[in-house]
């Protein structure tokens, strides 16, 4: 009589840890991965020659998975950065005002972290460290090859627009998407995960 | 002794590069700051031009722009400036090309209008996860209470036996 009333214990708190467990594991699941906010280091220049102009269609992230088709981007009414429509989550975006990725300059890509349906293109970005690789495939079949230099989270009413949008007299690529804390009432990330890359032989 | 002549090389070096470069400071203009979201505002400024010999004129070209901007105060450092005001500018990188009152060139610089502010890049999780992550951490917690009962019973039924 005494063996059994253990034996029942026993396996309703294993019941309970491994439902614990799962409700814990799938709710954090559900958040996107924060950066460990590594600045954007000197990185030694190596004189690649500029490619011309050639537009993005494809980037492609081996480290987390990322092969995502691009479509040029502008602004909205407001003036803010335009993001592929909510439906097209795994579509990621280049900004056609800037330059194209290999251009002398930074080309920055931006694509939704998630929407209501789930994860999308661009959910692990800050899961990204110094020397991942990035590709560019563009509309004249090169491929340009950017090496990660630092991820960061910036508040969005201070987005570093200098760091984005600014001059450069290298090769570089920017990649952005939400991150930090989402608030429910206005319906928007706190953050912006921005990703510094420069292009590598 | 080597180590001197070294360094004496270098500082020569370095001395007659600061005289040679500024071939291209002798008509300098700043766009300041280079990078602004639109509807901001740029100060341009030659700061070769000579106020006494007359308003200087920005040139400004671009995506959408090719307009003259005459400058309107003296540069607190010298030269002259111009506000410009880039409301419904279109995005992208701009040119300004100086020349002075007296009709000299005062040298070139580039300006960028980018978007405002960050990116709406992400829609919100289904539902709020914390609820999830909460409940989770119940569960934990309640096994590992009972578990911790459990042990502590066992103990005592051992030292029942043995006692």
């Amino acid at each position: 009589m005494s063996r059994r009333r253990p034996g029942w214990a026993v396996r309703m708190i294993a019941v309970l840890a491994a439902g614990g467990l799962g409700l814990l594991t799938s709710g954090l699941s559900t958040y996107p991965p924060r950066p460990d906010d590594v600045p954007a280091g000197a990185r030694p220049a190596t004189r690649l020659p500029p490619l011309s102009r050639a537009e993005p269609v494809e980037v492609r992230i081996p480290t987390i998975g990322v092969r995502a088709r691009l479509v040029p981007v502008g602004a909205d009414a407001r003036g803010e950065l335009e993001v592929p429509p909510l439906d097209r989550p795994q579509i990621a975006g280049w900004y056609r005002h800037g330059v194209t990725p290999g251009e002398t300059g930074n080309a920055v890509l931006v694509g939704h972290v998630d929407t209501a349906a789930g994860p999308a293109v661009f959910f692990d970005l800050g899961r990204l460290r110094p020397g991942d690789t990035v590709r560019v495939t563009r509309a004249d079949r090169s491929v340009a090859t950017f090496a990660v230099d630092g991820v960061a989270a910036y508040p969005k009413d201070r987005f570093p627009t200098a760091l984005v949008y600014g001059p450069s007299s290298a090769a570089g690529l920017r990649l952005v998407t939400c991150g930090g804390r989402f608030d429910p009432d206005r319906r928007s990330y706190v953050d912006n995960v921005i990703v510094s890359a420069t292009r590598v032989p | 002794m080597k180590a001197k002549t070294v360094l004496v090389s270098a500082a020569v070096g370095v001395g007659l590069g600061t005289l040679l470069l500024p071939g291209a400071a002798w008509a300098q203009t700043i766009v300041s700051p280079s990078t602004t979201p639109v509807g901001g505002t740029v100060v341009l400024t030659a700061t070769t031009c000579n106020p006494k010999s007359g308003d200087a004129i920005f040139r400004v070209t671009g995506p959408n722009r090719d307009i003259n901007v005459r400058s309107t105060t003296a540069a607190a450092g010298g030269g002259l400036s111009a506000e410009l005001f880039t409301a419904g500018f279109t995005l992208g990188t701009y040119t300004v090309t100086a020349t002075c009152g007296d009709g000299s060139a005062a040298g070139t610089a580039t300006f960028t209008v980018t978007p405002i502010g960050g990116a709406q890049a992400g829609g919100g999780t289904p539902g709020d996860p914390t609820g999830s992550v909460a409940a989770g951490v119940a569960l934990l917690g309640s096994a590992a209470g009972g578990a911790l009962i459990l042990a502590r019973r066992r103990r005592h039924a051992v030292t029942a036996a043995t006692g």
